[in-house]
């Protein structure tokens, strides 16, 4: 190594606010509150390959998925607003009214948006329900009959979604059993043993099982149809409401973070999100494209926080 | 075709290269006593989070498979199995090896391994998606009575008192609770400190109770090694066609009680070589020559320590429950690869399943070159001071907490771990109940909780339906049936 690079980086150690105006000097970590292989993982891989592409520094990712996402979360919350630590952040409402742990949005920089993938309503094959609307219907007469799996915590982006609609149905929400167990592979093979009437999780979690003739998916939650499931319907086209529920993944910074990081993260992730091959690679891996640059991000993120944390007071969580 | 796709994911070069070494590995380690299969996977988990599913799991099996069969060498010319899993017939091999026979022992000992490695293997392609067709019908209600069947199995299954295996499970389920709870998410145990949220690490425990504990013990006490017999690796398969065609029948009742006794939950391959041991003596013509060194009781037992391996992987990927400390460790890298084992990934994923069946069948077929290797190198792997292996495991396992969880507390963890692991062994608690009281614990409890939820608080539903009832007078009469057999043999006793 040379001297003068040995100065330059024994300054940038000894004086981090001075390297604001080159962000990124040295390579950036990035926190995924998730185990190495899930979805929330492999689309944070996805990201880091571009961005380093773009800033020329590695984009480390380090995956911190223990205790259902908190310790990762915390991480991101209390990592210094340098730029250095940045962080893949999904439906994180729940934690706080849950007692679990105490995030909020303005606990984060909002960057981006870059993903959505809607709940889908999954029921037994041998179900009689052949429709959303008789589900609901049913379930709304007698609540106390149906049990409903919440996949992992009944805190979770499926469970809040099925929550919302049956709320918005009218259906007496303290009556109905939801039930918390680990992870939506279990419950959706539990429902196929008879133990569940609903699953809600991901469609392409339960895709296999469609397929496979055991499961059938009553409704998807998004705007419109899955170009890999074509035969499941939207929510509006069975019962006119127009709700997009399901779970979300963007980049958040920790509180603070300079703005001009901020910006030119956001551009570069504006670049990748709507280049041919993201969009190829995500589709392929039946994940949602999903873009909201930071503002809008904010406001989604405000606007989930109200309503999750009412549903989940509704629900006595 | 999902045969022909699955051989394809086998025979791709990444998979093979990871498979060759494992096999490498697997084989040094084994063969080194005092060093288990347990505690030779325990060390390669780390590694395989960085690699893809298939040559990950592959490696792993490959890894046991291999490991399970060197015990035999150590036994053979030293005296001492390479793993618990070779103890059965350490005697019975070292024995033929004093009288000049080790090459004999050991060939036979081989093609017996590898013979009952491939029975195993098939059985598991078999029977495996067969039984996953019944786990389909299993609720919540069936997953619970048999996590508490594990749990009555995992002190049955030790050597140790069963109040020691009780509280050794205790232990395990208690490093389990840490954290939030499964079902509820809220904390436990955990004093305000972010990291404990997360729970203490599976990886870094596992790391800690096998790999660590071994390192420490051996500082404190070296173990001391007699000389080594003398063998000549050219002349080991001499004769061996004659003791196979002569023993056909009984590798292959060993190889039989192996898959049974390794699928059966707790007992592992130790106990089937045991086992399989026993029946052979029972049954042999030459049964007076039993304990004077005779392949006659070689054969069978190694036949059936390896076929176990293929057994306990059948409740492990159609249940998910771990049979044995091995299967524990197996069933969580499957976990952490997203392949959640259970009946349904027989139809989510069969291709990367099958592929993994796959590599546990050749792995049983490559074993006699490696194993042969293995054997013609032993002085050479025995020659590697053990004060210098044992750092490098020390070193192995401080990097692979780390480089798992990303925390320095998960190193703290793992040294924890390795206290503790110290602590039991030294106390004569066995180490297995209580990995697998870590692995169980929260199945156990979250089956419970969502079942007790589904029947709204009414405990007689887990009884109710026909396969959970079953289940559950099963497990009951398990535990209850040894007390009753001994408050009747004590009456008799004083009578």
């Amino acid at each position: 190594m040379k001297l003068s690079s040995l100065i330059a980086a024994a300054m940038v150690v000894a004086l981090p606010s001075a390297a604001f105006a080159d962000w990124p000097e040295r390579p950036v970590t990035i926190v995924v509150p998730a185990g190495a292989g899930g979805g929330t993982d492999s689309t944070a891989r996805m990201l880091s390959e571009r961005l380093q592409a773009k800033f020329d520094v590695p984009f480390n990712v380090v995956n911190q998925g223990q205790g259902g996402g908190v310790v990762g979360i915390s991480t991101i919350k209390e990592a210094d607003p340098d730029g250095y630590t940045i962080g893949v952040i999904y439906n994180f409402a729940h934690y706080q009214p849950m007692g679990q742990a105490d995030f909020n949005v303005d606990d984060f920089t909002p960057i981006a948006q870059y993903n959505f993938d809607p709940a889908g309503f999954h029921v037994s094959a041998d179900n009689e329900w052949g429709t959303i609307s008789e589900a609901l219907d049913a379930i709304k007469a007698a609540p106390g009959d149906y049990s409903i799996s919440c996949g992992g915590g009944c805190g979770g982006s499926w469970p809040i979604a099925a929550a919302t609609l049956l709320n918005e149905w009218g259906v007496d929400m303290s009556q109905v059993r939801m039930i918390a167990g680990q992870g939506a592979a279990g419950a959706l093979q539990d429902m196929v043993a008879g133990g569940f009437d609903v699953v809600p999780s991901s469609v392409p979690e339960a895709g296999p099982l469609i397929e496979a003739g055991r499961v059938k998916g009553l409704a998807v939650f998004g705007s419109e149809r899955l170009e890999a499931f074509p035969d499941i319907p939207t929510l509006k086209e069975e019962t006119g409401m127009e709700n997009a529920l399901g779970a979300w993944r963007g980049v958040v910074g920790a509180k603070g973070l300079d703005a001009d990081v901020a910006n030119q993260l956001e551009a570069a992730l504006k670049e990748i999100v709507e280049s041919e091959d993201w969009r190829a690679q995500m589709t392929g891996r039946g994940f949602g494209i999903e873009w909201k640059n930071s503002a809008d991000f904010e406001t989604f993120m405000r606007g989930e926080e109200t309503s999750v944390r009412e549903i989940v007071g509704i629900l006595g969580l | 075709m999902v045969a022909f796709d699955a051989l394809k994911l086998v025979f791709e070069p990444q998979t093979l290269i990871v498979m060759i070494c494992c096999a490498i590995y697997g084989l040094t380690v084994g063969a080194i006593p005092g060093f288990t299969a347990t505690m030779a996977v325990a060390l390669l988990v780390p590694v395989t989070y960085f690699m893809d599913p298939v040559p990950a799991l592959a490696g792993v099996v490959t890894l046991a498979a291999m490991a399970i069969f060197a015990g035999d060498i150590p036994g053979a010319l030293l005296r001492m199995p390479g793993t618990p899993a070779s103890a059965a017939y350490a005697d019975e091999s070292y024995q033929m090896s004093q009288r000049g026979e080790a090459e004999t022992a050991l060939g036979m000992g081989l093609v017996a391994s590898a013979m009952g490695g491939i029975f195993g293997a098939l059985v598991l392609i078999l029977a495996a998606p067969a039984l996953a067709e019944i786990a389909l019908k299993f609720s919540s209600f069936e997953y619970f009575w048999l996590a508490c069947l594990g749990l009555v199995a995992a002190i049955a299954a030790t050597d140790a008192h069963p109040a020691k295996g009780a509280i050794a499970l205790f232990i395990g389920l208690s490093i389990g609770m840490v954290g939030l709870d499964p079902v509820m998410g809220q904390q436990r145990f955990t004093f305000d400190n972010t990291y404990l949220i997360g729970g203490l690490g599976f990886i870094p425990v596992l790391i800690g109770l096998f790999a660590v504990s071994e390192a420490l013990r051996y500082g404190l006490s070296p173990i001391k090694r007699p000389d080594i017999l003398p063998m000549k690796a050219s002349t080991m398969f001499r004769g061996i066609w004659g003791h196979l065609r002569r023993l056909k029948w009984s590798i292959g009742r060993g190889a039989g009680i192996g898959t049974i006794v390794g699928a059966i939950p707790g007992a592992g391959a130790d106990i089937a070589a045991y086992i399989s041991y026993a029946v052979a003596r029972k049954f042999s013509p030459n049964r007076k020559e039993f304990g004077t060194g005779t392949v006659d009781g070689i054969a069978p037992a190694t036949s059936a320590n390896n076929a176990a391996v293929g057994g306990a992987l059948i409740p492990a990927t159609v249940f998910g429950i771990p049979g044995d400390s091995l299967t524990a460790v197996i069933i969580g890298v499957l976990y952490m690869k997203g392949l959640n084992p259970g009946p349904t990934v027989f139809i989510m994923q069969p291709t990367l399943l099958y592929a993994i069946f796959m590599a546990f069948l050749i792995a049983n077929i490559i074993m006699i070159p490696f194993g042969f290797g293995a054997i013609a190198l032993f002085r050479k792997i025995l020659a590697a001071p053990p004060g210098v292996v044992m750092s490098l495991v020390v070193l192995a396992c401080i990097v692979g907490a780390f480089a798992v969880e990303n925390t320095t507390f998960a190193v703290l963890v793992m040294l924890g771990a390795g206290l503790l692991g110290f602590y039991m062994e030294e106390n004569n608690l066995p180490l297995a109940p209580a990995i697998l009281g870590v692995v169980l614990g929260p199945i156990l409890e979250s089956t419970f909780l969502t079942s007790l939820a589904k029947a709204q608080g009414n405990y007689l539903e887990f009884f109710s339906r026909p396969l959970a009832g079953s289940l559950g007078a099963i497990t009951i009469s398990l535990i209850i049936l040894p007390l009753i057999w001994k408050a009747v043999s004590a009456k008799r006793m004083t009578t």
